[in-house]
C-alpha cells in the first residue's frame, strides 16, 4: 500500500504539471490572438505605453513571446512554476494576493459543500435503500418518479423561487417568532451574510444537494439492488440474521464503493464551484471568483485557481482509490 | 459400479441399526410456483420427503429439476417470484411454511441451516471469515467479540481448515475453493442445526476435494447426528453418502427410496438412464446419456413429464400422469410401469392391451 500511495503521488505530480502546462498554452494562445491583457487593468481608460508597460511587467506579462502567435512561452511557464514552489501565486489585477482570495473563498464553498453533501448523502442513501428494499413497490414507484422530478427541476429555478419568492415572507416570520437575535431567520436570509456563513449558507446548500440528489438515488438503488440479488445476501438471510443486519451489513456495506466515488467525484465538482448558487444567492465563494476572473480576464487569478482546483482534484482522487482499497478486500494496489 | 455398490452395502447395516425415529423435517406435498412472463410456472409439483436425526437424504436431478428451489423454499429464500402454493415442511413438528417471516427466519441457521454452492458467491467478499463465521452468533446469541474470535478459531479446526488461528482474519478470496466451501459449513455448523441442507456443495470443486468435502460432511453428521439433506445432480457422489435417495424429474419426485436398491434395482426409467450416464473408470466405448432435454416447466409435456425422453415408454405414458406406486416396501416410483422396471424387464408392448390395464389397476 505505502509503495502504491507513493506511486499515486508521483502520478498525481506528473498530471499537475500536464494541467498547469496545458492550461498555460491555452491563456498564452488567449493572450496571442485577443490582445494584452494588460489593457484590461485600466477599463475603459487610455493608458499610455509606459503605463501598460509598467503593468505588463507588474504581471509577468512583458516577455515578448505573448506577441507571437504559435510561440508556446515557455520562459515565463518555467518562470511561474518557480513562483509557485515558493508559494507565490501572484496577484490578481487589483494587486490582491491570490492565495489571500482563496483563503477568503474557499471556506466558504467548503461550507456549502458540507451541507450539499449531508443533504445529498442523507437523502440518497435514505431513499435509494428504501426503493432498493422495497422493489417495484408503490413507494419504489414514488421515489424513482421523484427523482426524475428533481431531475427536471434545475436549481436555479429552485434557487430564484426559493429567493424570490419563499424566502423574505420566511425570514420575516422566522423573526416575529424567534426574535431577531435567534438563528433562524438566518436560515432564511435571502442573500450570504459573511458574519454568519454557516446559518446563511445552510438553504441554498440544502437546495443544491436536493438538485444534486436525484442521480444519487438512482445510484444507491440500483448498487444496492445488484447486492440484494448476491448470493452473500441469502447466506446471510439463511443464517436467520435479522434483515436490518442483513441491509446494513451485507447490502450497504457491499454497496459502499460507487457511493465514494460519487462523493469524491461531487467534492472535486463542488470546489469547482457551485457557480449558479453562489452567484444566485451571493456566496463569496471560488465559483464566483473564477467566474469574476474569466470575465475580467484575470490571467493570473485563473491560473492560480485552476491550478489549485487541478490539485485538490488529484489528491482526493488518490483518497477515493485509498478507500476503495479499505472498502473491498479484494482490491490490492501492489 | 463395483465400488459404489460395496460403499452402499456398508450403509444398509447402518440402517438397520436406526429404527425409524420420527423425522427431524418432514416436507409433504409442497408446490413452487414463478410468476414469469409466461403466466405462473410450476416449479416444484407435489415434493413430499422426510429426514431423520443421524441419516443422509440425497436428493438427485437435473438442473432445473426443482430440488434446488425446494430447498430455499424451506427455509424462506425463494425469491420475490417465487410463492408457495401448497404443501407443509414441518421441522420437530412446527410447519414452517405456516409461520409468520420473522419467525420463520428466527428458525434458520438455528434448526435448519444451509450449505449453497459456490462458495465464492455464497460468502460474503468485504467480511472477513471469522466475522462471517461467528456472524450469526454475535447478532443472535450476543456473544462477546472475544469469545467470537476463539469460537471462529474452533469452527475452523472442525472443518480441517489449516492454520486456522491465522486464517480467521482473511478473506474468502484469499481461500482456495475447496476450503472455501469448507468455510461455508462451518459457518452453517455455527448455530447448531438439527437439520443441515446442502446444496450441490461440490459442484465448483474438483473431484479429489469434491470426496474431501463430501467426507467431511458425512464425518461431522455421524458425530453430531444432525439429518442431512444432500442435494446434489450427480447420482454417483450419492452412494457412498447417503441413506435414501430422492430423484427428482421436472420438479416431481420421480423415485423415492434406500439407496442401496436404487442402484441395484431402479424402480423408474429416469432413475435407471441416469446410473447407466455415470461414467465408471473400468468403462470403454461412449457413455450412454438421456436424450433430448428437460422439459421447461412453462411447457410440460402431457402425460409422464419424463415420457419424451423415456426408452420405456408406451402408450398410457403421453395421455396420463403416472401415480405413486410402490413397487416394493420402503420404495416409490412415478411410473406406470413401476413393477417392470423394478424387476429388470422392459414393460409390454402397446398392442397386448391387457399389460396395460394391469399396471394401471395395480398402482391407481
Amino acid at each position: 500500500m505505502g509503495r502504491y500511495i507513493f506511486r499515486r503521488v508521483l502520478q498525481a505530480v506528473g498530471t499537475l504539471l500536464l494541467v498547469m502546462l496545458l492550461l498555460h498554452l491555452l491563456t498564452t494562445v488567449a493572450i496571442q490572438l485577443n490582445g494584452n491583457p494588460a489593457q484590461a487593468f485600466f477599463g475603459d481608460k487610455v493608458a499610455s505605453p509606459a503605463q501598460i508597460a509598467v503593468v505588463e511587467q507588474r504581471f509577468n506579462l512583458d516577455d515578448p513571446c505573448f506577441d507571437q502567435v504559435g510561440n508556446p512561452c515557455l520562459g515565463p511557464f518555467v518562470e511561474r512554476l518557480g513562483q509557485y514552489a515558493q508559494g507565490d501565486f501572484g496577484t490578481n489585477l487589483r494587486g490582491r494576493e491570490v492565495s489571500d482570495i482563496v483563503a477568503t473563498a474557499a471556506p466558504n464553498t467548503l461550507r456549502l459543500f458540507c451541507v450539499v453533501l449531508v443533504t445529498w448523502l442523507a437523502l440518497g442513501m435514505v431513499l435509494g435503500s428504501v426503493a432498493a428494499r422495497w422493489r417495484g413497490s408503490p413507494g419504489d414507484h414514488g421515489i424513482r418518479l421523484t427523482s426524475v422530478l428533481i431531475d427536471a427541476f434545475p436549481v436555479f429555478v429552485l434557487l430564484i423561487v426559493y429567493r424570490y419568492v419563499v424566502a423574505v415572507p420566511l425570514s420575516r416570520w422566522a423573526e416575529e417568532t424567534f426574535g431577531e437575535d435567534s438563528w433562524p431567520p438566518y436560515w432564511f436570509k435571502p442573500s450570504f451574510d459573511p458574519e454568519h456563513p454557516w446559518a446563511t449558507v445552510l438553504v441554498p446548500g440544502i437546495l443544491l444537494g436536493l438538485a444534486g440528489s436525484a442521480a444519487f438515488i438512482r445510484l444507491v438503488r440500483a448498487g444496492q439492488l445488484e447486492s440484494y440479488q448476491g448470493d452473500h445476501v441469502r447466506t446471510a438471510r439463511s443464517k436467520g440474521l435479522g434483515e436490518r443486519h442483513v441491509v446494513v451489513h451485507h447490502v450497504v456495506r457491499n454497496s459502499s464503493v460507487p457511493v465514494v466515488t460519487a462523493v469524491g467525484l461531487t467534492f472535486t465538482e463542488a470546489l469547482g464551484g457551485a457557480v449558479i448558487t453562489e452567484g444566485l444567492m451571493n456566496i463569496y465563494g471560488m465559483g464566483g471568483v473564477l467566474w469574476g476572473a474569466v470575465r475580467d480576464d484575470d490571467v493570473g487569478l485563473v491560473l492560480g485557481i485552476v491550478t489549485l482546483l487541478a490539485a485538490v482534484t488529484v489528491v482526493v482522487m488518490i483518497v477515493v482509490d485509498i478507500a476503495y482499497a479499505l472498502l473491498d478486500p479484494r482490491i490490492r494496489y501492489e | 459400479m463395483s465400488r459404489t455398490q460395496s460403499a452402499a452395502e456398508e450403509k444398509t447395516v447402518h440402517k438397520d441399526e436406526s429404527s425409524a425415529p420420527p423425522p427431524l423435517l418432514e416436507v409433504t406435498d409442497l408446490s413452487v410456483e414463478f410468476r414469469t412472463s409466461a403466466g405462473q410456472v410450476r416449479a416444484v409439483d407435489g415434493l413430499s420427503y422426510r429426514v431423520e436425526a443421524g441419516r443422509t437424504l440425497a436428493i438427485v436431478g437435473e438442473s432445473g429439476s426443482g430440488k434446488s428451489v425446494s430447498s430455499l423454499a424451506v427455509l424462506g429464500l425463494l425469491p420475490d417470484t417465487a410463492t408457495v402454493t401448497a404443501g407443509t415442511a414441518r421441522l420437530d413438528g412446527v410447519d414452517l411454511l405456516a409461520l409468520s417471516r420473522k419467525e420463520h427466519r428466527a428458525r434458520c441457521g438455528d434448526q435448519v441451516a444451509m450449505v449453497f454452492q459456490d462458495a465464492l458467491a455464497a460468502l460474503n467478499p468485504v467480511h472477513t471469515v471469522g466475522y462471517q463465521l461467528t456472524e450469526a452468533l454475535r447478532a443472535r446469541r450476543g456473544m462477546s467479540r472475544a469469545d467470537a474470535r476463539k469460537r471462529a478459531v474452533e469452527l475452523l479446526d472442525l472443518v480441517k481448515v489449516p492454520n486456522a488461528k491465522a486464517r480467521v482474519k482473511e478473506y474468502p478470496h484469499e481461500f482456495s475453493g475447496g476450503m472455501r466451501q469448507r468455510v461455508m459449513i462451518a459457518s452453517a455448523l455455527s448455530l447448531d442445526p438439527a437439520v443441515l441442507i446442502a446444496d450441490e456443495p461440490t459442484t465448483a470443486l474438483d473431484v479429489t476435494v469434491q470426496a474431501q468435502v463430501l467426507r467431511l460432511l458425512a464425518e461431522i453428521q455421524a458425530e453430531r447426528q444432525m439429518g442431512l439433506v444432500l442435494i446434489t445432480h450427480d447420482l454417483g457422489v450419492v452412494a457412498g453418502v447417503a441413506d435414501d435417495v430422492t430423484v427428482m424429474y421436472a420438479g416431481r419426485a420421480v423415485e423415492q427410496a434406500p439407496v442401496v436398491p436404487v442402484y441395484t434395482a431402479p424402480a423408474h426409467p429416469y432413475t435407471r438412464a441416469l446410473l447407466r450416464s455415470i461414467p465408471s473408470a473400468s468403462g470403454t466405448g461412449r457413455l450412454p446419456v438421456i436424450p433430448g432435454r428437460p422439459p421447461s416447466p412453462a411447457a410440460m409435456p402431457s402425460g409422464c413429464p419424463f415420457h419424451p425422453r423415456c426408452d420405456a415408454v408406451r402408450g398410457v405414458c403421453r395421455t396420463e400422469v403416472p401415480p405413486h406406486a410402490v413397487p416394493a416396501e420402503g420404495r416409490m416410483s412415478a411410473c406406470h410401469f413401476a413393477d417392470d422396471i423394478l424387476a429388470g424387464r422392459d414393460p409390454a408392448p402397446d398392442g397386448s392391451g391387457n399389460d396395460r390395464g394391469d399396471s394401471g389397476g395395480d398402482h391407481g
